[in-house]
């Protein structure tokens, strides 16, 4: 009977690391596109608004869903709050909020770079960098989606026979 | 007798588990990990017949050789 509840944990702690991980791998390409979206709209507010920095990160994180509009929040905060400059504060929140995204190196890499460009130059060379952040960005999406299809029904299954086969050796 | 029944159960529960952990590997293109999960299970597996084997050799021992 022990033995048996034993078995259901083991399996259901199994499964439930392939499901979670398998989340992890759809969640990536999901936030990679609102990231890139949330730039459109960055782009937008630069070019046709006039808006300051700080209202548009506002703004973005209003529009945004979680992990993503964290990170807007608390640059916006740190904008209007403290004394740094955008760099600083699109680096630091950047750090802040990337634990709890799916996103990987490779995009931090991305968007860290954007942010030194960030409110740096004139409107039109402005406009040029997020174009060149967007067009990475879509690449690395472009990978996690076929990193997706690749390993979400994988990870799914491994993470079950895993547990299968741990209890047929130790029952 | 029992025993063995419980044993040749257990041979057929990690063979069918290293079968579909192989092929699920296979698929993703994962060669390597799949051929090393099949290796250990076949270690594993070949430890097990190896001293039911020993046990039987015994048994035959005590029997014929030493009363």
């Amino acid at each position: 009977m022990v033995k048996l509840i034993g078995a259901v944990f083991i399996i259901v702690a199994t499964t439930v690391i392939g499901f979670e991980a398998s989340r992890h791998l759809s969640d990536r390409p999901q936030q990679l596109r609102s990231l890139r979206s949330a730039l459109q709209s960055l782009e937008a507010e630069i070019m046709y608004g006039h808006t300051p920095l700080h209202e548009a990160a506002r703004r973005l994180s209003a529009q945004l869903s979680k992990p993503l509009s964290n990170f807007f929040d608390s640059f916006a905060k740190k904008l209007t709050d403290t004394e740094t400059t955008v760099n600083e504060a699109w680096e630091t929140s950047l750090r802040e909020v990337w634990k709890s995204t799916a996103l990987k190196k490779g995009e931090f890499e991305i968007m860290k770079q954007f942010g030194e460009t960030l409110g740096r130059h004139d409107r039109f060379s402005q406009q040029k960098h997020i174009m060149l952040t967007l067009s990475h960005l879509e690449r690395e999406e472009a990978n996690a989606i076929q990193a997706q299809m690749k390993y979400e029904k994988m990870v799914k299954s491994l993470g079950f026979l895993s547990g299968l086969l741990l209890i047929i050796l130790l029952f | 007798m029992g025993l063995e029944v419980d044993i040749i159960f257990k041979i057929a529960g990690v063979g069918i588990v290293v079968a579909f952990l192989h092929t699920v590997l296979d698929q993703v293109g994962k060669k390597e990990y799949a051929q090393w999960v099949t290796l250990f299970g076949f270690i594993y597996i070949l430890f097990q017949v190896a001293s039911i084997v020993d046990d039987l050799f015994q048994k035959i021992k005590s029997v014929f050789l030493f009363q």
